[in-house]
């Protein structure tokens, strides 16, 4: 079965408030997919109709062949899909190997079996993160507990994964390991897709990228740099200089531009409030 | 290693040693250690004494009638407190919750008075019914799906206790003397009128709640980390959760239903067992059931042997609990969620 998803006149409200109008695109199969788009712009939302917590839209969202509405969580379905939510804080001090070990409740009834203890293990390996294993989870670092909580969705082995900001709140070093390890899973076959508010570590890891512009999403293949760069300003309302990053596309404000002030959508307070 | 022997120790054998000394203590002066080993050795036919039969009657009459339906009607319902408290603590995500949280004292104690007053029902049987009762109410009121908040179904079960607890005060008003004294004890805890009956009537539904907690108890490490982490490794949690309430105020109704509102103890004990055994409900809901009900048992015996009259259990945890829980707070063992 296709591990792709496909979405078709995709519409979603709050109320009056419109979030999502007529989204149609299709994030291939063992590609990494990226999504990019300011604050409140409806990335989120779009994620949450995606991995199933907002049931609410108009229009057909596919994750293989089945209809997002109609899949029942719990069940077994075709596919296995996990995710990664923006942060998450716990009240209880878990063990890290308890925590990971939670991403295997599906594959029994009751108690963990002898399989699900070794997955554990073996992802904790992976990840050249083993010394962790009996440490309390509240008591990690940020990155750390990030890379955890990857590590509890991948234990499932998904066939699609969605990431939502993960590399919010992540020093340098995390966020490369984050994505890198999304890179790897798309290596082996796992469809990703990612909410990212960075463009630059966006195209550092990604294949495939959208845009969430005006409630929509604007499909930035196809374009060159140059016109990616006018999107990108267009969306972030600033003036951006692109850069060659070894052959990777790099996007950084330009803060003594000669046209700052003639570019017209600027709206100067807001933007300087906003910096 | 160590950990194996504390297991061991703490959840199995210290239970046991309790349970046979709890039935040297009371009133009677007549049966002591050696007594009861005597007695024990001529049931397993390893002692054959002269038989004493007058004295034997009476003492097993003491040991048979009075004090082993005592005994393990208060280990079964401190085992169903602190394990109906840990698993909505679990739950909930919020170690402040307890099993009265969601309304059950409170309804429960009504349908007891409600009983008393216009005996259509027995007495336990309508604590038990309005205990559910006011639960499914504060579960409904608060239900919003995936979206339900836990500050939310508090806040409900606060407002359905409040409810209840009007129309108790009002039943109490409208009561006479002699009945408004039998409800004031129920609800105090009276573990002092357990009984065979009693035993059988909670053995049910707390033993089977309680095999039901211990088959799911990992799960509960799921429920601990919120619905949607749940969702996102392809689990359900709205049945799980729906069942795993369930069971929780089945066995907290029993509870109630056979010796009246014990108060503070189902908040505590899930404490002293994360405490003593970290937070991984695998371990965590065996230690409920064994130190809830040792604790519990431990609790009542003071109460027999110590002072000359029998104070209720309800305030005798009361009285225990508040400082034990002050201590925890201040000593910051209790995570709040912020």
């Amino acid at each position: 079965m296709s591990k792709s998803i496909h979405i078709k006149n995709l519409s979603f409200a709050y109320g009056k408030d419109t979030i999502l109008r007529d989204v149609n695109v299709s994030f291939p199969e063992g590609k990494l997919s990226v999504i990019l788009g300011r604050n409140g712009s409806g990335k989120s939302t779009l994620f949450n109709v995606i991995a199933g917590l907002e049931k609410h839209y108009q229009g057909s969202v596919l994750i293989g062949e089945t209809e997002r509405r109609n899949w029942k969580v719990g069940k077994s379905n075709a596919l296995k899909l996990g995710f990664l939510n923006q942060f998450h804080q716990t009240t209880f001090p878990f063990k890290v190997a308890d925590v990971i070990l939670t991403g295997r409740a599906s594959f029994s009834r009751f108690s963990p079996r002898r399989e699900d203890f070794e997955a554990v293990d073996t992802i904790l390996e992976k990840f050249n993160l083993a010394h962790l294993k009996h440490k309390s989870y509240t008591s990690l670092s940020g990155g750390e507990r990030q890379l955890v909580l990857l590590c509890r969705v991948l234990v499932q082995q998904p066939d699609l994964l969605l990431l939502d900001e993960p590399t919010n709140h992540l020093d340098l070093n995390y966020q490369i390991a984050v994505l890198q390890t999304a890179k790897e899973l798309v290596k082996e076959g796992t469809t990703v897709l990612c909410v990212m508010h960075d463009p630059n570590m966006a195209y550092l890891f990604g294949d495939h990228f959208y845009l969430m512009q005006d409630n929509t999403l604007v499909d930035l293949q196809g374009m060159n740099r140059e016109q990616v760069r006018k999107v990108l300003e267009q969306t972030y309302e600033l003036p951006l200089i692109s850069l060659d990053n070894q052959g990777k596309w790099m996007f950084a404000p330009m803060l003594h531009a000669h046209d700052w002030a003639s570019i017209k959508s600027l709206e100067l307070e807001g933007v300087n409030n906003k910096l | 290693m160590i950990l194996q022997l504390k297991k061991l120790l703490l959840l199995v054998i210290l239970p046991l040693v309790l349970l046979l000394l709890s039935l040297l203590i009371g009133s009677s002066q007549h049966i002591g250690f050696i007594e009861l080993c005597q007695r024990i050795g001529l049931e397993l036919g390893l002692y054959k004494g002269n038989d004493t039969t007058v004295l034997m009657g009476s003492m097993d009459t003491i040991l048979w009638q009075v004090r082993l339906p005592r005994i393990l009607l208060t280990f079964m319902v401190g085992a169903a407190l602190a394990s109906s408290g840990g698993t909505l603590q679990a739950i909930f995500r919020n170690p402040i919750v307890d099993p009265f949280t969601l309304g059950i004292s409170s309804g429960a104690a009504f349908g007891a008075a409600l009983a008393m007053l216009f005996p259509l029902l027995s007495v336990n049987v309508s604590a038990f019914l309005f205990g559910v009762c006011a639960v499914a109410l504060t579960y409904f009121v608060s239900n919003a799906g995936l979206k339900t908040s836990i500050i939310g179904m508090v806040l409900a079960g606060m407002v359905i206790s409040g409810v209840f607890t009007a129309m108790l005060t009002l039943l109490q008003y409208i009561s006479d003397p002699y009945k408004l004294q039998a409800i004031v004890q129920w609800t105090m805890g009276n573990l002092h009128t357990a009984s065979w009956s009693k035993v059988h009537t909670a053995f049910l539904p707390i033993v089977i709640g309680l095999i039901i907690l211990i088959l799911l108890r990992w799960k509960l490490n799921l429920l601990a980390l919120g619905d949607q982490e749940a969702i996102a490794v392809g689990v359900n949690p709205k049945l799980l959760k729906f069942v795993m309430i369930g069971v929780a105020t089945m066995i907290t109704a029993s509870a109630v239903a056979a010796v009246g509102v014990i108060s503070l103890f189902g908040l505590i004990v899930p404490h002293i067992s994360r405490m003593i055994f970290g937070p991984n409900n695998n371990i965590v809901v065996w230690a409920n059931i064994s130190i809830g009900g040792t604790f519990l048992l431990l609790i009542d015996d003071f109460s027999r042997a110590v002072m000359p009259f029998e104070i209720p259990i309800g305030v005798f945890t009361m009285i225990i609990g508040a400082p034990l829980f002050i201590y925890l707070m201040r000593r910051n063992e209790i995570n709040w969620n912020s």
